[in-house]
C-alpha cells in the first residue's frame, strides 16, 4: 500500500495553425489542468526538447509552476527518453495529438509500450480512489463519438491521453508566467533512434489525391460518371404523394446506412 | 420523311430508388427497364479482381457499427484491394457483427469477430486476436480507418507493439508507392514510402470499385481467454437531445419554413437526432440560441443533416460544411440548399415531416429488414 501517487503531464510545443505563433498545445494544456486537479501542486510538467522552446512560457502562464525539460533532439523519437525519465510516475497524462511536428498521436502508445503499462485514450475525467486492497485505482470517463461516454476502471500505473473536450478551466495569468521556472534535467546520454520511415516535406498547397481503382470502363460509362460528378447537387424529388416522398427519404437513409431499421 | 433520327419521347426509362426517371443513353429497353414501375437500377455484374490464388495478403481491420461498415471503414477495405496486385489476396477483419456482404469492397476473405464490437472496451483481447491473424497471414499491408470508434486506438496499439518503425497515421493520400500525411496542423505535407501499417483519414479512398472480391467467410482464430488489466464499467446512458450539436451524428434542423416546432421535436425523437436551427428560426424564438447553426452559430459535423424549411444561405451552409449527407425539405426547388443537398424533397415541410414520422415509426415497429444492397 502506498500513501501517495505521482502524476506527470506532458507538454509538447504548440503552434497556432494559421499564424505559426508559439502557444501551448490545447490538448496538453487541458491534460495539465486535469493533472492539477488530481495532484495539485505535486503535478510534474515535462517537455522533451529544449528549454528555449517559446511555447513553454504559455504553459507557465496556465499554471505549470515548474517545467522540467528533458534534452531531446526534436528530429528523434522522444518516447524512449520520456519513458526512461518517467519510469516511476504512476499516472502520465498526455494530449491526443501534438499540434506541431508530426502529431501522429503515437507517443502515448509508445510510452505505454516501453513502460509495459496500459494506455487509455480520450479521457474526459480521471478520478483516483483508494480501492478495496487499500491501493490506488483510477476511474476514467472516456470520450466516444456520437455523444457516448464510457467508464473504465484501471489500476496504477498507466498512461492516459486526455481529450481536448475535457471539462477543465484554463486560466492564463501573466504573473505565473513570470514566476514560473524552467528546469533542465541532466542529459541521460541516451542515443534516441531516428524516426522512421523517412519523410520528405512540401508546403501543403494542393489537395490530396484520392486513391481510385483503375477501371476499363466504356467511353459511355466514363462520360456518364463525369457528367454525374459534375452536376452539383443531388437528386431532387418532385413527384408523388407525400407518402412516396417520405419513402424516398427513408430509402436514402437506408441506402447510405444512416439508420438502423 | 427526312433523314433526321427521331427520339421516341416515350422511350423506356427506369425509376431510380429515389423516384427519379432515368433514361440511360446507349442502352435500349429490355432487362431492368420497365415503363414507369419502380425498378432497382440496372446492375451489371462486376468481374472478380483476381482469379489467382493468394500468395500474400493485404489486411483491412475495422470495427463495424450496428452490423455495417461506415464509409470510413469501407475505404480501408477498398484501399487494401486497390493496392493489391493479382497474386495478393485481401482479408477483411471485422470486429463486431456484420450483416452485409463486403465482397463488393474487394474483400476476398472475411473474418467476423462479433464479440469484439466497439461498444466494449477490451484492448488486450483485441490485440491478441489481431496478433493471431497477423501471425497467420503475415500481411504485407495493414490498413485501418483512423477513427475514434476504436480503430484509431487499436491501430496505434498495434503500431506501438511492433511496427513503430513502419507506420503512418492520419494518412491523407496513398498509392502503391507512397503515403502523405499532414504535419504542423496541416500546413505541410510529408511524404514517405508506403509503410506496413497505415491508418487512413476519411475521404482518402474512392470506394466505388470496378471489381469484386471472392468474399469467403472464414472462422476467427481461437485464442485462449485474456484477462484485461482495465475493467470496462459500461457506457453511460445518453439522451440524444442532451448531446452537444457539435458532437451529434444526426441533426434535424428547422428553418423559417417550419411552423410547428413540436413536429420537428417529434421527428428528431423518432430518428434519434439532435435538433438544430437556422438563424431566422432562432430569431423568431422558435428554438433557443444555442441551437443556431451557421457562421454566427455552431459548426457541426454530423454524418446526416436534415435541413427542413431552410433556404441554405451561405452563412448557414458554412456551419454544415463537413456534413456528409444533407437531405433537404423545401417548397422551392430553386432554393440554394438544393445545390448543397444530396437529396431534396419538394413539398410542404409540415406534411412531409408528418409523413416521414409515420413511415419511420411503421418501419421501426415492423422491424422491416432494410433491404440494402450496393
Ligand atoms: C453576418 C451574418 C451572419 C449570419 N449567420 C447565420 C448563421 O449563423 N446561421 C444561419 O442560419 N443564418 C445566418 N445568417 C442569416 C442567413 O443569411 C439567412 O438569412 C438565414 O440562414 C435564412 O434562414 P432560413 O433559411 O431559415 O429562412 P428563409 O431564408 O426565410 O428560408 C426559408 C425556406 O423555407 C422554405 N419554406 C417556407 N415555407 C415552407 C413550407 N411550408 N414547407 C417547406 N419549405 C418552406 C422556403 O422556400 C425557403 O427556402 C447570417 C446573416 C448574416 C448577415
Ligand atoms: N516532445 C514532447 N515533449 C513532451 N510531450 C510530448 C512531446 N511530443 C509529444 N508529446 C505528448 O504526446 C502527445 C501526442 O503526441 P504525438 O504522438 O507527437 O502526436 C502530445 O499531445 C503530448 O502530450
Amino acid at each position: 500500500m502506498r500513501d501517495t501517487f505521482t502524476v506527470a503531464a506532458l507538454a509538447s510545443a504548440g503552434r497556432h495553425p494559421v499564424s505559426g505563433a508559439p502557444r501551448a498545445c490545447r490538448a496538453d494544456a487541458v491534460a495539465m489542468a486535469l493533472g492539477r486537479r488530481i495532484a495539485g501542486d505535486a503535478l510534474r510538467v515535462v517537455h522533451a526538447g529544449t528549454a528555449e522552446e517559446q511555447s513553454l512560457q504559455d504553459y507557465l502562464a496556465l499554471g505549470a509552476g515548474t517545467i522540467e525539460v528533458l534534452p531531446v533532439d526534436p528530429s528523434t523519437d522522444a518516447a524512449p527518453a520520456l519513458a526512461d525519465y518517467l519510469r516511476n510516475v504512476d499516472i502520465i497524462l498526455t494530449g491526443g495529438n501534438a499540434e506541431f511536428g508530426r502529431g501522429s498521436g503515437l507517443l502515448p502508445y509508445a510510452l505505454a509500450e516501453a513502460l509495459k503499462r496500459p494506455v487509455i485514450a480520450n479521457a474526459l475525467d480521471v478520478n483516483v480512489e483508494r480501492n478495496a486492497d487499500a491501493d490506488w485505482s483510477i476511474e476514467i470517463r472516456q470520450f466516444l463519438p456520437k455523444g457516448q461516454r464510457r467508464r473504465i476502471a484501471c489500476p496504477l500505473p498507466l498512461v492516459v491521453s486526455v481529450h481536448p473536450r475535457a471539462p477543465v478551466e484554463l486560466k492564463y495569468a501573466y504573473a505565473r508566467r513570470m514566476s514560473g521556472r524552467i528546469d533542465v534535467a541532466p542529459d541521460q546520454g541516451m542515443v534516441a533512434p531516428l524516426l522512421q520511415p523517412e519523410w520528405s516535406v512540401e508546403i501543403a498547397s494542393r489537395r490530396p489525391v484520392r486513391l481510385k481503382a483503375q477501371d476499363g470502363k466504356s467511353a459511355h460509362a466514363r462520360m456518364q460518371s463525369a457528367i454525374v460528378s459534375e452536376a452539383k447537387g443531388g437528386v431532387v424529388a418532385f413527384e408523388g404523394t407525400t407518402v412516396d416522398k417520405a419513402q424516398v427519404m427513408l430509402n436514402y437513409l437506408r441506402e447510405h446506412r444512416l439508420v438502423d431499421f | 420523311m427526312s433523314g433526321v433520327k427521331r427520339i421516341d419521347p416515350r422511350r423506356p426509362y427506369c425509376l431510380s430508388p429515389s423516384g427519379l426517371r432515368r433514361i440511360v443513353l446507349g442502352e435500349s429497353g429490355g432487362a431492368g427497364f420497365q415503363f414507369g414501375a419502380m425498378a432497382r437500377p440496372h446492375k451489371k455484374v462486376k468481374p472478380r479482381r483476381t482469379h489467382e490464388p493468394a500468395k500474400h495478403w493485404h489486411m483491412a481491420i475495422a470495427h463495424s457499427n450496428r452490423g455495417r461498415l461506415d464509409d470510413h471503414a469501407r475505404e480501408a477495405v477498398a484501399a487494401s484491394a486497390i493496392l493489391a496486385t493479382p497474386e495478393i489476396g485481401v482479408i477483411a477483419v471485422i470486429l463486431g457483427d456484420l450483416h452485409e456482404d463486403i465482397a463488393a469492397l474487394g474483400a476476398d476473405r472475411i473474418v467476423v469477430i462479433p464479440e469484439l464490437d466497439a461498444a466494449r472496451f477490451q484492448p488486450q483481447r483485441e490485440e491478441a486476436v489481431i496478433q493471431a491473424l497477423l501471425d497467420e497471414y503475415q500481411p504485407a499491408q495493414v490498413l485501418m480507418p483512423d477513427n475514434m470508434l476504436g480503430d484509431g486506438d487499436l491501430g496505434r496499439r498495434l503500431i506501438a507493439k511492433h511496427e513503430r518503425a513502419a507506420a503512418a497515421t492520419h494518412v491523407v493520400e496513398l498509392d502503391r508507392q507512397h503515403v502523405s500525411v499532414r504535419w504542423n496542423s496541416g500546413t505541410i505535407f510529408a511524404k514517405s514510402i508506403l509503410p506496413r501499417f497505415v491508418l487512413l483519414t476519411p475521404g482518402t479512398v474512392d470506394i466505388e470499385l470496378p471489381f469484386v472480391g471472392a468474399g469467403e467467410q472464414t472462422a476467427p482464430p481461437q485464442i485462449s481467454s485474456v484477462t484485461e488489466v482495465c475493467r470496462d464499467l459500461g457506457l453511460e446512458p445518453t439522451e440524444m437531445s442532451d448531446i452537444a450539436l457539435e458532437e451529434a451524428d444526426f441533426i434535424v434542423s428547422a428553418g423559417n419554413g417550419v411552423r410547428n416546432v413540436e413536429t420537428i421535436d417529434t421527428l428528431a425523437r423518432t430518428l434519434g437526432a439532435a435538433v438544430g436551427a437556422s438563424r431566422v428560426a432562432v430569431d423568431e424564438g422558435k428554438l433557443p440560441r444555442d441551437k443556431q447553426i451557421g457562421a454566427s452559430g455552431k459548426t457541426v459535423s454530423a454524418t446526416t443533416y436534415f435541413a427542413i424549411g431552410i433556404s441554405g444561405a451561405v452563412q448557414h451552409l458554412q456551419g454544415i460544411k463537413s456534413c456528409r449527407h444533407v437531405i433537404a425539405i423545401n417548397r422551392d426547388a430553386g432554393a440554394p440548399i438544393v445545390k448543397r443537398a444530396d437529396l431534396t424533397v419538394i413539398g410542404d415541410a409540415e406534411e412531409l415531416m408528418q409523413a416521414l414520422i409515420t413511415r419511420v415509426e411503421q418501419a421501426r415497429n415492423q422491424g422491416e429488414a432494410g433491404e440494402v444492397e450496393r
